[in-house]
């Protein structure tokens, strides 16, 4: 397998490189890791027990302000405890909680488990701005990391570092849980829930232990970003976070071990280098997300599994051409969905009506991408368009091209064995197909 | 301040430590730059940039013009926490922000542990209108100036121009947010009871801009039936209690700390007649030179958070004037130094920094929301005429005892 | 007194705007079994869109064609999204609408900006229905009340009175039954899932000249919807109304309200003893009456899924 070679080049990679990046990078990528876990934390219950949470932020901001007090107890001398062990905090916390509100959350399934968990979420965001004390009240907590062990924990490479092994170890543990016979359990419980019950399992405790699980290394991730940031509020409860977490996994592909953590990564990634140039940031995000939902429900990661699948059997000579071609098409439409927006949010934007007052009420030309633009000029408008059109055909092309090619693979005799469960297999094959 | 060991770290990653020849002072303004609080985000870096302009055509600093840096918290702390690291990666000296009282508690304290961890290259903070009164008390540190107002000293002013005019009564009807601010508010609002001869009939805390009906508030109010309603409410809550109380029908004078920011007066319009504002300059009090200075470049008069904005890049240009790095490295604990010892003279009168807490001593406006004034505001023929003009050592409170400042060598 | 009769009538009529929003959605969620978290979006929609129309014509054309538009939207929405998503269960049509909200949040920001629009009635509707204890009451708050209360009876005739309502109904019951028996089930969820849009958009249009139309409308009003249609019991109509009324009043009631756990424990001589504890115990109600509608709906939830109308879970 060459699985293990990929991890290994990811992590040295990840070890090696991030000296040699600014400040800004880096701190980024301590982002990327806890966005990372978290998603996978997420993920353990959607994609292992079929447990959709709308609440996820809730554990994930206990495990911070674990963190906090325990920072602040150390910082006022009270104890002393080795620094780099404060996310401990997090996940004793997160257990807890998540135990607690996993018990009465698991009673329930499908919509109204969601239900309970968005409430349980709302609860935290609307109680803690008003509770001074647990919460610190709406400024929230702060505290500082003390040096340990002749590490000063002060700059952000040592915090990426902590953050780093922490992560690694974290997801190699979430790894090696759906290796066990336990592990094995929720998946059943996702596909069968009766059957699992006939053949004399306890679904409930199943489920709240999972759920525990689950909230315990959220709190985990909380906890590390606490840590990084040295400062915990209550807008970690918000639904904004519970949202992200969503789309990540979705977007990464839920279905597949490690798509949660390739879409955290890109996201965040994205986030880093965009957030600044443009405003409709959440809006591209948006859409990138719903269009995942209607054409590539099993995620990026399904794709990549799919593909890697079947990788023997493929025949690149005959598929890099529809494949270049749906790459061009994508891009056009995409160039002409963000020119159209940028566009739209400048000629919308309050500046542009000051502009126009200056000119007198006329339509003074705007600016974007470096460029100014005319906006009743038909160029402005049509070449877009006429972009949007001709990539969307270039993509119905593709799409029906690689689908004749797919089929073409997948009717050939002898599939691998071992998937991750039937419900994988037929989403990743619609995937493709649709 | 709690017991922060003085250890003096070093830290490897400080990319930009290495000294370059004239190194430019970079100036970081970390605000709400996208989201529900744009509007006033935008007015604060406006404003920022005017200032430094100015500054820049009278030779700049260290001979380089000075650099304009914009962030956007995204209207959070966590977004701010975020670029603050990113300030400090791209060698940001000096951190500017005012809009949001726990946004600047989270960045006052990560200048407090940067400037721990970073001996010899510190950063500062300019605050321009976060007014909670911890930022000056139990937080209070030497890199961390507020060159705005805070509860106690709008609320004082308010009272005595309202009395002074008759117009305050003997009952009034506290309502606030219920965060800091608002606390601030109320607690401010209570200790002027004596003074103001008046009683607080009922102290209500809100929810903060969430709350989409204030018909039943009024309704508590009404049956409070007070003289006065006096109220920190910014944004939303502001407007719509305004809205709510005309619709009633209710017969009460408001004082406001916050009733200039534009577009509240176009949609109260003439509900908003004679309410009163406490707050730290309007256009037709003082020397008009100031206005109309700004209205020639920028295109508006300066309003809401733009004036204390203004002052404070003003007064840090006076300090800037006192130090010289002969091109060098920036020793930003001169600076602040220096600040300590400036009096910027604004149009309504002087501000100086107070050195046990670096609160600013400064003048408070009130004013009265009247036809035809000098200055009408949001394209109505409303705007703000003075009442009166507190100066600043009459404005002032002492300083908080929670105040512990650890001032460098 | 005063206090309590003005809040009563507050608490009503907020309650009905509740209502005319949740009905479509609890419609929706009976017949589909879809929660749809895209539908406070079609409530802001409606009345961005209404905000649009008035602006260009007059308030009451933006009143009237507001809610078709929104319907167009949703009817969008269904035949060409939820229907594809329909086979990959429940799940994906819930994170469905759940992104198209995203979207929906994000399309408004990108052209309207991110503050109120200044959305108002028409003059002729802005004056003082009566007068009660020295207090105006405004007559457009009477007149949301009055469109929701029609909306609440042609809904109900429609449904228990005519043979539409008997196939919507069958659709709802046994789909795959009425569908034997030659009905268009799929057009039949295509028309219900745009009426349940329209009237959001309707509630929209209305409320969004009183209460501010901000791009956070949505989100803020969707939470409390989502309460509303739990606690009334997922798919019932009846649920809803009582339910939206209950909310309604509560949030009205809740912020005169000064009483705390440690009044509570005033009354046995703990007081002292509970104030000293501080943290929950000294909150009053009026500070946390934003948690206690999450508090109900957890309770209903966990003790009675099916709400306090509903027939089934």
């Amino acid at each position: 397998m060459r699985t293990p070679l990929i991890i290994a080049a990811v992590l040295v990679a990840l070890a090696a490189v991030p000296p040699f990046l600014g400040l800004g990078l880096q701190n980024a990528l301590v982002n990327v890791l806890i966005a990372s876990l978290f998603a996978l934390a997420f993920n353990l219950l959607i994609g292992q027990a079929g447990l959709l949470s709308f609440g996820h932020a809730a554990y994930f901001g206990v495990g911070a302000f674990a963190t906090l007090h325990l920072m602040r107890i150390i910082e006022d001398g009270v104890i002393d405890f080795p620094t780099p062990l404060l996310p401990l905090a997090g996940a004793v916390a997160g257990l807890v909680v998540g135990a607690i509100a996993g018990f009465f959350a698991t009673m329930r399934s499908g919509v109204y488990f969601a239900l309970v968990t968005l409430a349980i979420a709302e609860l935290f965001h609307a109680l803690a701005p008003r509770w001074q004390g647990l919460f610190g009240g709406e400024a929230g907590l702060s505290s500082m990391r003390m040096p340990w062990g002749g590490i000063t924990f002060g700059s952000t490479l040592q915090v990426y570092y902590l953050t780093l092994g922490w992560v690694a170890i974290s997801i190699w543990v979430l790894w090696a849980y759906t290796r066990t016979p336990f592990g094995r359990l929720t998946l059943a419980l996702r596909d069968n829930e009766q059957r699992v019950r006939f053949l004399g399992y306890n679904a409930h405790a199943t489920k709240v232990i999972v759920f525990a699980v689950s909230a315990m290394f959220s709190g985990i991730a909380g906890a590390l970003q606490a840590t990084s940031n040295e400062v915990a509020n209550y807008s970690l409860f918000s639904s904004h976070v519970s949202a992200q977490v969503v789309l990540y996994t979705f977007v990464g592909g839920s279905i597949v071990f490690f798509g949660p953590l390739l879409g955290a990564a890109i996201f965040t990634l994205f986030a880093y280098l965009i957030s600044d140039l443009t405003r409709s940031w959440l809006l591209y995000q948006g859409l990138i997300f719903v269009l995942v939902m209607l054409y590539a429900p099993a995620g990026i990661g399904g794709i990549v599994q799919t593909h890697a699948r079947h990788w023997q059997r493929l025949d690149w000579s005959r598929l890099a051409g529809p494949y270049a071609l749906g790459g061009l098409g994508g891009g056009l439409v995409a160039a002409a969905v963000v020119f159209l927006t940028e566009s739209l949010g400048v000629l919308f934007d309050e500046a542009y009506a000051v502009a126009r007052r200056g000119a007198g009420g006329g339509y003074p030309p705007f600016e974007a991408f470096g460029i100014p633009w005319d906006p009743l000029s038909p160029v402005t408008w049509g070449v877009p368009l006429a972009l949007f059109v001709v990539g969307l055909v270039l993509l119905l092309r593709a799409r029906r091209a690689i689908a004749e090619r797919w089929d073409a693979v997948r009717s050939a005799p002898a599939v691998p064995a071992a998937g991750p469960g039937p419900d994988a297999r037929t989403a990743s094959t619609q995937q493709i197909a649709g | 301040m709690r017991t922060l060991a003085a250890f003096a770290l070093s830290t490897a990653a400080i990319a930009w430590a290495t000294p370059t020849m004239a190194e430019p002072l970079r100036i970081g303004i970390i605000e709400s730059l996208s989201g529900s609080q744009t509007s006033t985000g935008r007015l604060y870096a406006a404003a920022v940039q005017y200032g430094v302009d100015l500054i820049n055509a009278n030779g700049g600093f260290n001979g380089e013009p000075i650099e304009v840096i914009e962030y956007d918290n995204a209207g959070g702390s966590t977004g701010a926490a975020d670029k603050f690291r990113q300030a400090v990666a791209d060698g940001v000296h000096i951190v500017f922000q005012g809009a949001s009282s726990a946004v600047a508690g989270q960045i006052t304290e990560d200048v407090r542990r940067h400037n721990i961890r970073n001996p010899g290259s510190e950063v500062m903070f300019i605050n321009v209108g976060a007014e909670a009164m911890s930022l000056t008390g139990e937080q209070c540190h030497f890199y961390h100036f507020r060159y705005a107002t805070t509860a106690p000293m709008r609320v004082n002013a308010l009272v005595n121009a309202m009395a002074a005019a008759g117009e305050l009564g003997t009952r009034v009807f506290s309502i606030n947010q219920n965060y800091s601010w608002g606390q601030d508010m109320q607690a401010a609002i209570e200790a002027a009871a004596a003074a103001g001869g008046y009683e607080v009939v009922e102290a209500v805390l809100h929810d903060v801009n969430t709350i989409q009906d204030f018909a039943p508030f009024v309704a508590r109010i009404n049956a409070a039936d007070p003289d006065t309603v006096i109220t920190g409410n910014w944004s939303n809550d502001l407007l719509l209690l305004m809205k709510a109380a005309s619709e009633a029908g209710l017969d009460v004078r408001f004082g406001t700390t916050f009733l200039d920011q534009p577009g509240n007066i176009a949609n109260a319009g003439d509900t908003a007649l004679g309410h009163y504002l406490a707050n730290n300059y309007v256009p037709a009090a003082g020397d008009p030179a100031f206005a109309e200075a700004y209205a020639a470049a920028v295109g508006h008069v300066p309003v809401f958070v733009e004036p204390p904005t203004i002052f404070a890049v003003g007064a840090l240009g006076l300090a800037l004037a006192d130090v010289d790095f002969a091109g060098g490295e920036i020793d930003v604990t001169e600076i602040a130094k220096a600040l300590e010892g400036v009096t910027y003279e604004s149009p309504v009168g002087p501000i100086s920094v107070r050195a046990e807490d670096h609160q600013t001593i400064r003048p408070v406006v009130v004013s009265r929301v009247a036809r035809g004034t000098q200055y009408p505001v949001d394209d109505t023929d409303l705007g703000f005429e003075p009442v009166s003009v507190v100066a600043g050592p009459d404005a002032i409170y002492p300083v908080q005892a929670s105040c512990e400042m650890e001032r460098p060598d | 007194m005063e206090f309590v009769v003005i809040s009563t009538l507050n608490g009503v009529i907020y309650g009905l705007l509740l209502f005319m929003v949740s009905a479509g959605l609890t419609l929706i969620f009976g017949m589909m079994g879809v929660l749809n978290f895209a539908h406070a979006s079609f409530y802001m929609l409606g009345a961005y869109v209404a905000y649009t129309l008035s602006g260009l014509f007059d308030f009451w054309v933006g009143l009237l064609v507001a809610p078709l538009v929104v319907a167009g939207v949703g009817i969008l929405v269904e035949r060409f999204m939820l229907r594809r998503v329909h086979a990959f269960g429940h799940a994906h049509e819930l994170l469905l609408t759940f992104g198209l909200a995203l979207i929906f949040e994000e399309l408004i920001k990108l052209f309207y900006g991110d503050f109120p629009v200044n959305y108002q009635m028409p003059e002729a509707l802005r004056f003082a229905a009566f007068t009660v204890f020295d207090t105006d009451y405004p007559f457009y708050r009477l007149f949301i009340g009055v469109v929701a209360v029609i909306m609440f009876a042609v809904l109900f005739v429609l449904l228990a009175r005519t043979r539409i309502g008997i196939v919507v109904r069958a659709a709802e019951r046994l789909p795959k039954m009425a569908e034997s028996l030659g009905h268009n089930i799929p057009l039949v969820f295509m028309g219900v899932f745009g009426v349940g849009a329209a009237l959001a958009g309707l509630a929209g249009a209305v409320a969004g000249a009183y209460f501010p139309t901000n791009p956070n409308m949505a989100l803020e009003l969707g939470v409390i919807v989502f309460v509303v249609v739990v606690v009334g019991g997922l798919g019932s109509l009846k649920g809803s109304l009582v339910a939206s009324l209950m909310i309604g009043l509560f949030s009205s009631f809740s912020i005169g309200l000064d009483w705390s756990l440690a009044g509570l424990f005033d009354l046995v001589g703990l007081g002292a003893w509970a104030h000293s504890l501080g943290g929950l115990m000294t909150m009053t109600v009026s500070s946390i009456s934003g948690t206690i509608p999450f508090l109900l709906m957890l309770i209903v939830l966990l003790v009675r899924p099916a709400g306090l109308m509903g027939d089934r879970n």
